[in-house]
């Protein structure tokens, strides 16, 4: 049954590539691959972050530290030792493992509010070096000179086309892997502990390293949308590690609804389509914070299961409308 | 809790959820490219929002006052430049893919960088890609230019240097300070590139002008500190005779009130280059007597009825005094004007070879003119000027102007030292 | 790092004296920010990111007031009873609408209000910094205390903060008022079935802490520049001071208020270049040893 479920995923990945990497000829432009490569960053870091929000209960204020991390690894890897892309991915994915092996150590002992103010107080800490390392890291200025890409298995991640590939390679491959983790006993155990923490002790499960787990498996991934970002724009700065950074990926997963996989990646899709119009939009570019909080707003107050989600519920209530038997529909908008 | 929650487990929305993606991308508007044609698209990333808006506010003033001139006159060949601003909101990411959507979607051929610092770094990258022409009208960081890994032959700065700025600072600093027995310094500069860069290249020239001196404390705030207490009782417990400060703004402002009521200035002289700026002065309600300043941008500095004149005119049409930006963002439109007209064309190269080496004719030049020097893309002979403060216009008295051949002497053996040549 | 400098200071009286009076001065605006960020999360178990804003519109409203009246006991009265007011109408509007859901729907309403008041305040004042200038009272020569140097103007603001932090100990231990808040805060259903209504208590305690707020802007308008934007640095400080004080504990605010104060100024001789990391260190350690604060009840 979990191999079956892994195969349609699988085949639903491979289709969703095959359209991604056909979409720019058919749009035309640059600008659209410019929009997948960054929107790829985001979706990936924020379902990175759902993992740990969504099916585990756990709300992190500071999982930016792992977009920043991700993007400062990779590029000075590339820049300063001058290691191969693959041999840079495989040492940012080892380096985000390792933090967050030992940050998530100290954090998952907390609960709720004390468990996202000590991530954020993290985050805010690894900011404030990326600041203070001026010599390695340049500081406020960010990375400058570029970052060289060479070649690999005839990959060259300096033609723009061949990054569009890499990166929706990436996307797409990083959001299977996360779905099928999602799918392993360690996925269930997880939404176990979210919905009752006391009873998987009962059962023998443990909590904390189930928890553990996920909070490496959420920093991994989250570093990989550094990266992306990283290779995007050619540079790495501190406010990708900074609290606003978190902030934005929480919004997107509310957008998208945090209660579907896909929710995030909908989320960051529609948010960066959002604030793209507004800023392109004359009346309204002047005061493009007023028109995006006046829509957060709306979303927060009216939309609370956001887009995804609610879809998603209108689809289960018209498939079942003796919906009496139910109690779901009514559930999520409300952990506490 | 017996309520379950389906979170994501069905199948189906995975499914759905590619059909939502789908239909999200066919909404990509924005995203398919505006072609370049009769209208001359110029963008103009710069920050709109949050505490350092007035750069882009100030920056869009003197740009769009100055394009209505061009365009009123009939263009280029009847074709009218449009401008196109973006919103970074300070950030450097936002602003390397501000530029990237002004050009690949917008259709803009031609950047106005309008950006601080950081921000100007990540510009300069995506113009490195695109190969657009570029005009830096913000960013002092003299590695922009200077640094030959980071300059870009289609980039050009048309705002003030840090190196230059350093080499007028210290040499007033030092008349003064030799004059009165100044000898002890210390500098309160805010903790970023800029200030840092700043503050370390003037303290380099105060050494070699005025070997006497004798650094004997620093303190570092952050951009954007609200409060200064630490740094100031760090400042009384050195009692220094002098000190120096790159702080700016609304910093700048704090700074300066909230050390008068530790009467700071009755023992220590403040040498702080970005004060003579309206908008900092006419904010400090109880300006201290002579603080010593640079002019970021003053009417009365260089003394001509161009400069007049064009100070009352913007202060006319926008109800506000020019800034420092303003005046460099009008001067980068008239390069680029001069480029348009003289090349006939919009092309990046044939513009960029206008512009190396071009000398016009601004209010602003030290005599009458701005010339763009050709080997590394950044402007000379501008007006710099130091002396001490007023409370009201002029603001400043005795200007004591820069001396260009000195600059320009100790820059070149700067350059050589830094191993940019 | 200079330890040399750190050492040399802590054995002289004067580096001590104005250094620790410097510390002080900067944790007492921190505290009356901190306090009313404690309160509403203490009464309502809601962490409102949006109180860096109300501090904000503090010191515009401040600014506003003065410039009218010329007179800066009106402004800060103004001040804090317009914000006390405006945190009553956004309670009722539209944070009341969020309470016992997810704490990130409470997030997300207050970062769509950071974004909106923003950019309200460059749409009304402009885009331009402002400063009001120190009132005419306060222009005085400074206090000079044993090698030590106080300005009047902190002298006042030290007592006007220590009246306050006692007014508001009385108001919570003595009167009904508290009762009725401590209660709510302990079990709001218990309470409203005793025929309190509770929807009243927590607009009036979220009133409070914007108050608080507000009080604390207008107080820092004469020393500090305005501009949009000015509550961002703020919020992060008071939420740290409220961690290590004990979130909901006044006292632990006004403690942790003045150690952050005290690790800022000496931080600023010792650790010049890494002052701000040691905030962030200090709320790391308390955290890990003692989630609940300084003064927190336990978790």
């Amino acid at each position: 049954m979990k191999t079956a479920s892994f195969k349609s995923d699988f085949l639903v990945a491979a289709i969703a590539l095959v359209i991604l990497l056909a979409l720019p000829s058919i749009v035309g432009g640059k600008a659209f691959p410019d929009f997948v490569i960054r929107m790829s960053a985001y979706a990936v870091f924020a379902t990175s972050l759902n993992l740990l929000i969504g099916y585990g209960g756990m709300v992190s204020f500071g999982h930016g530290l792992f977009f920043g991390l991700g993007a400062y690894s990779f590029a000075l890897m590339l820049q300063k030792l001058g290691v191969s892309v693959p041999v840079a991915l495989m040492g940012t994915v080892g380096i985000s493992a390792l933090i967050a092996l030992i940050v998530g150590a100290i954090c998952i002992r907390l609960k709720e509010i004390y468990f996202a103010f000590l991530t954020l107080a993290f985050q805010m800490l690894f900011h404030s070096s990326i600041i203070a390392w001026t010599d390695v890291t340049g500081g406020d200025q960010g990375l400058t000179g570029g970052i060289p890409r060479p070649p690999f298995l005839g990959i060259r991640l300096d033609d723009p086309v061949h990054l569009y590939v890499f990166c929706a390679v990436m996307l797409v491959g990083s959001l299977l892997i996360m779905r099928h983790l999602l799918q392993t006993p360690f996925g269930f155990s997880l939404r176990m502990i979210r919905d009752n923490p006391n009873r998987c002790g009962f059962l023998g499960i443990r909590v904390w390293r189930v928890k553990l787990l996920a909070f490496v498996v959420a920093g991994i991934f989250g570093s990989i949308g550094g990266l992306i970002m990283s290779l995007y724009i050619s540079s790495a700065y501190p406010d990708f590690a900074y609290w606003t950074m978190s902030g934005e990926a929480i919004f997107m997963i509310l957008l998208g609804g945090m209660t579907v996989f896909l929710g995030p990646l909908v989320g960051a899709v529609t948010l960066l389509l959002l604030t793209d119009v507004i800023s392109s939009t004359p009346a309204l570019k002047e005061y493009n914070m007023l028109v995006l909080g006046l829509i957060i707003l709306v979303f927060a107050l009216g939309l609370r299961k956001g887009i995804l989600g609610s879809v998603y519920e209108w689809w289960a209530d018209r498939r079942r409308p003796d919906s009496t038997a139910n109690p779901e529909a009514h559930a999520s908008g409300s952990h506490h | 809790m017996s309520q379950k929650r389906h979170l994501g487990v069905k199948r189906r929305d995975f499914v759905k959820s590619i059909g939502a993606l789908a239909a999200a991308s066919t909404l990509g508007f924005p995203y398919v490219s505006r072609a370049a044609g009769k209208v001359i698209r110029v963008g103009v990333p710069t920050i709109l929002s949050g505490r350092v808006a007035q750069v882009g506010m100030s920056s869009l003033n003197a740009i769009n006052m100055e394009v209505k001139k061009f365009n009123d006159a009939g263009g280029l060949g009847g074709r009218l430049i449009e401008i196109i601003s973006r919103d970074s909101k300070g950030k450097p990411d936002e602003a390397a893919n501000n530029v990237k959507h002004l050009i690949n979607s917008e259709g803009c051929e031609i950047i106005i960088d309008a950006e601080a610092s950081s921000g100007s770094f990540a510009v300069q990258e995506v113009v490195r890609e695109t190969g657009v022409l570029c005009l830096h009208t913000v960013s002092e960081t003299s590695s922009l230019t200077a640094d030959p890994k980071i300059r870009v032959p289609s980039a050009f700065r048309v705002a003030r240097q840090g190196i230059h700025d350093a080499v007028v600072s210290a040499s007033y600093a030092a008349t003064i300070a030799k004059k009165n027995k100044l000898r002890r310094w210390m500098s309160c500069s805010p903790d970023y590139a800029y200030g840092r860069d700043n503050t370390s290249l003037f303290l380099d020239y105060l050494k070699r002008f005025y070997p006497d001196m004798e650094l004997v404390g620093e303190t570092w705030p952050k951009l954007f500190q609200a409060d200064y207490t630490e740094n100031i009782t760090k400042i009384l417990q050195v009692k220094p005779d002098a000190m120096y400060s790159a702080l700016w703004g609304g910093d700048l402002v704090s700074f300066v009130d909230q050390s008068s009521i530790y009467a700071l200035f009755s023992q220590t002289k403040l040498f702080a280059t970005n004060l003579a700026d309206y908008t900092t002065m006419s904010a400090i309600k109880n300006l201290p007597d002579g603080i010593h300043s640079s002019n970021r941008y003053l009417k009365a500095y260089p003394a001509t009825q161009e400069n007049h004149d064009w100070a009352d005119t913007y202060r006319a049409a926008h109800k506000d005094w020019p800034t420092n930006w303003a005046w460099e963002n009008k001067l980068a439109v008239e390069f680029l004007v001069a480029a348009l007209t003289k090349a006939n064309s919009t092309d990046a190269t044939k513009m960029s070879e206008v512009i190396r080496g071009l000398t016009v004719k601004s209010p602003f030049g030290h005599n009458g003119t701005v010339t763009m020097r050709g080997e590394d893309q950044t402007i000379i002979n501008y007006a710099i000027g130091w002396g001490a403060t007023l409370r009201k216009e002029p603001f400043m008295k005795d200007v004591f102007p820069g001396d260009w051949k000195m600059i320009l002497e100790l820059e070149a053996e700067w350059k050589e030292k830094s191993g940019y040549v | 790092m200079d330890f040399e400098a750190l050492f040399s200071c802590v054995t002289s009286t004067s580096c001590i004296i104005t250094q620790t009076t410097g510390g002080l001065i900067s944790g007492m605006l921190l505290f009356l920010v901190a306090a009313g960020l404690s309160l509403i999360f203490g009464t309502l178990k809601v962490t409102n990111f949006m109180h860096g804003s109300l501090y904000m519109l503090g010191a515009y409203f401040a600014y506003t007031i003065f410039n009218l009246s010329e007179s800066y006991t009106l402004a800060v009265i103004g001040a804090a009873v317009g914000v006390g007011v405006f945190a009553l109408v956004f309670e009722r509007l539209f944070m009341s609408r969020v309470y016992g859901s997810d704490v990130l729907l409470q997030l997300l309403v207050c970062y769509a209000f950071i974004l909106i008041l923003d950019d309200a305040v460059k749409l009304i004042w402009g885009s331009e910094f402002l400063a009001m200038g120190m009132p005419e009272a306060f222009r005085k020569p400074p206090f000079f205390i044993a090698g030590g140097v106080i300005p009047v103007f902190y002298m006042f603001l030290i007592v006007v903060t220590l009246i306050i932090a006692g007014v508001i100990a009385l108001l919570i231990t003595k009167t009904r008022f508290g009762k009725i808040v401590r209660a709510a805060a302990i079990n709001p259903t218990m309470t409203s079935s005793l025929g309190i209504n509770t929807a009243l208590v927590f607009g009036s305690v979220f009133a409070l802490g914007g108050l608080l707020a507000g009080l604390a802007g207008a107080l820092a308008v004469p020393v500090r520049s305005l501009v949009a934007g000015m509550g961002f640095s703020i919020v992060i400080e008071s939420f740290i001071v409220t961690v290590i004080g004990g979130m909901g504990s006044i006292a632990g605010a006004l403690v942790g208020a003045l150690l952050i104060g005290l690790v800022r100024s000496f931080g600023a001789i010792g650790f010049p270049l890494f002052t701000e990391g040691l905030m962030f260190v200090l709320m790391v350690v308390i955290l890990v040893l003692r989630p609940s604060g300084l003064f927190g009840k336990d978790q």
